[in-house]
């Protein structure tokens, strides 16, 4: 049985064409740093998500615990975050990671498939912080960073 | 043989634990990966070796004319996560070595203990942080570099402490640091004196700190420890000699391009220094880099007996190397790297060359190094 409420068919047909139209124009995936909705944090720097993500901090500037979501390799997202947010490559990544790994100083974040995941396993766990493409964020999570 | 025991407890308990852990929560709690090089090189000098680090027995130059042992291994590396404060890590590598084969070793082997989100302390076999590159010194595709620079790493032969370790994690401002306290004991087999000749270490103990700010990285550390080493330096039998390293680095690090400069200066019976700078540009798939390092002459320490001969080659042993190179990541986890050096060796110095026939000097000779090495990860 389909039971949507009123404000869910609003937000779905208002979506629909901003969609179509992002499509029509070929707009370009921008990535958002995401926190759960209950989570306190309001902002954070690239370098300070950068830290989270790269294992060096294992908690936000506030003393509450942080455990990154990463997103699958090949997901353009994800490149765009590295890029942008962590200044680094694939390659220098995957380089970063064997240093951390291969040194016994710890393992890369849990990586989950797509943006629809992430957002969702965001909303579920205050402690989480993960990015998602700009166009997938909703009420459930807080867009703490747009690089 | 102690080694030996204490691997094959270390597994022994490394396995039970995953098992019992894995039954417990249904999930792979063991992760295993690995790393390794194939390389080759060719030294154009016909009366000496040249070898990346004192346990490697012979290489390319008066020995062979081409030869795999500088840059050529493979390790295994496993890591169980038992709880979430308790880890246990061990990695074993195969490389050419002081017993003339490539039969493994433990590399480490420890047990992770973390008492808050920022500190951890470890027991086992751990690497020792000497350097910027020490712990991870195997592990080519993790740097630009063919090897890292010799002159300066090959100034501490000791790669691993068997121990304790405490490791605080402090974050103040914008600047992350790292700080690590280590104690313990550790043996190596070298072949500088140039005999093969085992090496004990008794109460090792260091402090270092790696500071983090944005696209910099500091690195500093001090270590000492009591080695046996009297008999090579000074010709007396059951000398220990207090040894020890001030190191120093910096690396800047903004994606597109790096620049790293290391410094130590090492005592024993008799004091020196060594440095490198080195830099690099990544375009694409490509990161061509220099490197200039060099190592100076030691000046012997009072307090001391006289020098053995062996003592006088080990202090002389002033070099310097400009290296040229390129990385190419020509695929996934996967490089390949091309490397070559133009090695001067100072006026009274058979630098680190080994095997150089008694009564030969090669002082003040230049010689060129050309290595290829294709690195990967799994």
């Amino acid at each position: 049985m389909v039971n949507l409420k009123l404000p869910e068919i609003i937000r779905n047909y208002l979506a629909l064409p901003l969609l179509l139209a992002m499509v029509a124009t070929g707009a370009h995936a921008e990535v958002v740093v995401i926190v759960s909705a209950n989570n306190h944090v309001t902002s954070l720097t690239a370098e300070q998500t950068a830290r989270i993500f790269l294992g060096k901090t294992t908690s936000f500037p506030d003393g509450g615990q942080a455990l990154p979501i990463d997103q699958i390799e090949g997901n353009a997202i994800r490149d765009e975050f590295y890029t942008k947010v962590v200044h680094k490559s694939a390659t220098q990544l995957s380089a970063y990671w064997a240093k951390v790994i291969f040194t016994g100083d710890g393992r890369p974040p849990v990586e989950l498939e797509s943006n629809v995941a992430v957002r969702r396993a965001v909303a579920k766990d205050r402690n989480t912080i993960g990015y998602i493409d700009k166009r997938y964020a909703n009420r459930s999570v807080r867009v703490i960073l747009e690089p | 043989m102690v080694i030996g025991n204490y691997f094959i407890a270390l597994l022994g308990f490394f396995v039970c634990v995953a098992n019992a852990q894995a039954a417990a929560t249904d999930q792979p709690q063991v992760t295993f990966g690995g790393f390794g090089s194939l390389g080759v090189s060719h030294c154009t000098m016909g009366s000496g070796d040249y070898v990346v680090d004192g346990g490697i027995p012979k290489g390319p130059g008066l020995s062979d004319n081409l030869s795999t042992v500088n840059d050529s291994r493979i390790a295994g590396h496993m890591a169980a996560q038992m709880s979430p404060a308790v880890s246990v890590v061990m990695q074993i590598d195969a490389e050419y070595h002081s017993g003339n084969s490539y039969e493994p070793e433990v590399e480490f082997a420890n047990v992770k203990y973390v008492l808050t989100p920022d500190v951890y302390t470890r027991v086992g076999r751990i690497a020792l942080p000497t350097f910027l590159e020490s712990e991870n010194r195997d592990v080519g595709y993790t740097y630009a570099w063919i090897h890292p620079p010799v002159e300066v790493y090959r100034q501490e032969q000791i790669t691993h402490n068997d121990g304790v370790d405490v490791n605080y994690r402090l974050q103040t401002g914008a600047v992350g640091h790292s700080i690590k306290a280590i104690y313990g004991r550790t043996t190596i087999a070298t072949n500088d004196p140039p005999a093969l000749t085992t090496l004990s270490s008794k109460h090792l103990w260091g402090i270092f700190d790696t500071a983090e700010f944005g696209p910099t990285t500091i690195h500093a550390g001090y270590q000492e420890r009591d080695t046996n080493s009297g008999y090579i330096l000074t010709g007396l039998a059951g000398t220990w000699v207090k040894e020890s390293d001030l190191s120093f680095g910096a690396q800047y690090d903004p994606g597109d391009w790096f620049a790293i400069s290391e410094w130590i200066q090492r005592k024993s019976t008799y004091k020196n220094n060594a440095m490198y700078v080195s830099a690099g540009y990544r375009v694409k798939k490509f990161t061509p880099y220099l490197t200039y390092a060099l190592s100076s002459q030691g000046s012997f320490l009072s307090g001391f007996p006289p020098p053995s001969p062996d003592g006088i080659r080990l202090a002389n042993r002033a070099q310097s190397t400009a290296s040229l190179g390129v990385r190419w990541d020509f695929r996934r986890d996967t490089d390949l790297k091309i490397q070559l050096d133009q090695v001067k060796l100072s006026d009274n110095s058979n630098g680190f060359l080994a095997n150089v026939p008694a009564n030969v000097s090669l002082y003040g000779s230049k010689f060129y190094v050309v290595s290829a090495v294709v690195d990967f990860i799994f």
